[in-house]
């Protein structure tokens, strides 16, 4: 019973990553119909960014948090104007393709700014545990399923009530509408990028302080395209659902099942997903026409 | 420009070439491929066979993405299953090499079918990611079925002759490689003329208007992930002959993401631009070795140190550079330029 109890607590945990990580691919899929390969790289590099930050100032995790997700953001900004904007009216393959090619690029980049030996960062989080129940958690761990919940009620609150909300979820619904009606989509799509960053940088800083920051932390961007599959690739509500499941699944597979499946499972539920409904379990379904 | 094309019989349609210029120049490239051994040092030969193995890549992965339209980002696994087809029973069953390349192509041919059947339903990034998904998978069988793989330790491949010859080694290896390029590109060539390439084409274009004009979209999409796998397995296993040894860590994401860029960098949906992407991209990282020499103090170790970041971050720019300035690649520009020169001084 512990035993099952454990893997629940640190499938939880591995599933807010994946959740945190899933949102900003799902914010940017709805926004700009793009599918962000480059994700998982720039939560790698908004960590590394906290990292630096954090090693310069000496700040602890409010602060730090309050300084590396503005500038986070201004690097997302950065990124789609020099690579996404220029490619504004071409065919998502080449969209896509570029945001491959710019993601090749930033893991490259990272290891020759930071090294490729892995670091320690605790992001100015106490490391004392917490008993809940009889399970003990790391302050890192609660503070992952804190913030997954919170950035989910923030992008609910923001996509209902604020006025860029409500634009973006026009933009997703009819980029040619929207556009009539006044929206500028340009600016929309940037947004989608610069919130997008923020929430990176958040699931990078505590993805490392829970692990360790290391130049293959992209990796996690991969690990979460199950989790946005299965939360149907537009559904920011989904992505986190899916993002906790596939950490659920991923647990407790490798408890029961054998050693190495928590790396695999996750693929092998997309690729069941995707045969019995392909717009996954929260997506809404294209009509396509001739 | 030519102009008058005029064809007095069916067979003058469907040739490869009607232009004496084009055969004379394939026929002075044939000569100068058969003599380069006798040209060019060990060293060069080495490259050359990578970027055969590289091209065999390239032009089978633009029969599924290029021509077919489906993206995949599984390469680094059909190269993977076309290795260790072909280490293990070259060297674990100690079978002769003409039997084993087949058989690697044919073993990769046969899982992609696996992967074929639930991309049918799926199309364009939702594919993507289940190949990717896929190639995750395949390395982690390999690393863990250690009966068959031999897992973490890889595998020696030994024992590979052919006519009594080592062709895993020098010359007999480089002639093995090129005449296996040449019949991959000559495969490629003739399928794109036939029913079955124009059926691609179709699906790539439109795949419901396709169906709605009687092309079998289940048929044919498994023959592109077949055919296409097959020649990929053919690489893979013509990598293992090179690299003598075989290993789980040889077949990551990267290289699925460079055969993208050489079939985005030659022009997507060509198999002479499958081919010049190949063969610029192999030669990319030694330029870059030279590049880095002359640039930097000969004592500064960062190219030997970041050598892998800084090829990912070139393979990461030719992406982006020509997906943004030359979407049609290099055929594309080539195109152009042969365009601009036989209009001249005329030109536009």
């Amino acid at each position: 019973m512990d035993f099952l109890v454990l893997l629940i607590a640190t499938g939880l945990v591995a599933g807010a990553t994946y959740g945190l990580i899933a949102i900003g691919f799902a914010l940017i899929y709805k926004a700009t119909g793009v599918v962000n390969f480059a994700q998982g790289e720039l939560v790698m590099l908004t960590a590394y960014i906290g990292y630096s930050l954090a090693g310069a100032f000496g700040l602890t995790f409010i602060p730090l948090l309050l300084v590396a997700v503005p500038i986070s953001m201004a690097v997302g900004l950065v990124l789609e104007r020099i690579f996404i904007r220029p490619m504004l009216g071409e065919p998502p393959f080449a969209i896509v393709m570029v945001t491959v090619g710019l993601a090749v690029i930033l893991r490259g980049l990272i290891i020759v700014v930071w090294g490729s030996q892995p670091a320690n960062f605790d992001a100015g989080i106490p490391t004392t545990v917490i008993r809940l129940g009889n399970v003990p958690f790391y302050p890192a761990q609660l503070i992952m399923i804190a913030a997954l919940g919170l950035v989910v009620l923030a992008m609910w609150a923001f996509m209902r009530f604020s006025r860029y909300g409500i634009a973006m979820r026009a933009v997703a619904a009819n980029e040619t509408a929207a556009l009539l009606t006044g929206v500028s989509v340009s600016r929309i799509h940037a947004l989608a990028w610069v919130l997008s960053s923020g929430i990176a940088a958040i699931a990078g800083m505590l993805f490392a302080a829970n692990f360790k920051l290391a130049p293959d932390l992209w990796f996690q961007g991969l690990k979460s395209f199950p989790a946005v599959i299965l939360g149907g690739m537009d559904s920011i509500v989904g992505a986190a659902v899916g993002g906790i499941a596939i950490g659920l699944i991923e647990s407790l597979s490798q408890g029961y099942i054998g050693e190495g499946m928590r790396e695999i499972a996750g693929f092998i539920v997309i690729i069941l997903v995707l045969m019995v409904r392909p717009y996954g379990l929260f997506g809404s379904r294209d009509i396509e026409r001739v | 420009m030519r102009t008058g094309h005029l064809k007095t019989s069916p067979g003058q349609l469907v040739a490869l070439s009607d232009s004496p210029a084009v055969w004379a120049w394939v026929g002075a490239l044939a000569v100068g491929l058969i003599l380069l051994p006798y040209l060019v040092g060990n060293y060069m030969l080495t490259l050359v066979v990578s970027a055969m193995a590289a091209v065999i890549g390239a032009v089978a992965l633009n029969m599924l993405t290029g021509q077919t339209g489906l993206i995949s980002l599984g390469q680094s696994g059909f190269l993977a299953v076309g290795a260790y087809a072909n280490a293990i029973l070259l060297s674990d069953y100690g079978l002769p090499v003409w039997l084993t390349l087949p058989a690697a192509g044919l073993t990769a041919t046969g899982i992609s079918l696996i992967v074929g059947v639930p991309s049918l339903r799926l199309k364009g990034l939702y594919l993507a990611i289940t190949t990717l998904a896929f190639s995750f998978i395949i390395s982690h069988i390999i690393l863990y079925s250690e009966g068959l793989t031999h897992g973490p330790n890889g595998i020696f491949v030994k024992g590979a002759r052919l006519f009594g010859y080592d062709v895993q080694r020098g010359w007999p290896l480089y002639y093995l490689a090129l005449a296996l390029t040449a019949g991959t590109i000559l495969a490629a060539l003739n399928l794109t003329r036939t029913r079955i390439g124009r059926a691609w084409i179709a699906i790539r274009d439109h795949d419901i208007a396709a169906r709605a004009m009687g092309i079998d979209l289940v048929r044919y999409k498994l023959l592109a992930f077949a055919v296409s796998s097959f020649f990929v397995g053919i690489a893979g296993a013509l990598m293992s002959l090179q690299l003598r040894f075989v290993n789980v860590d040889v077949f990551g994401l990267i290289l699925s993401i460079e055969a993208l860029a050489m079939i985005i960098l030659g022009g997507m949906g060509s198999v002479a631009g499958a081919v010049l992407g190949a063969i610029f991209l192999s030669f990319l990282p030694e330029v870059l070795r030279i590049g880095f020499s002359l640039v930097t103090d000969p004592n500064s170790t960062f190219y030997t140190n970041y050598v892998y970041e800084i090829r990912g971050i070139a393979y990461g720019l030719v992406i982006v550079v020509f997906l943004r300035f030359k979407p049609d690649g290099l055929v594309g520009m080539w195109r152009d330029a042969k365009k601009y020169w036989s209009n001249w001084p005329l030109a536009y």
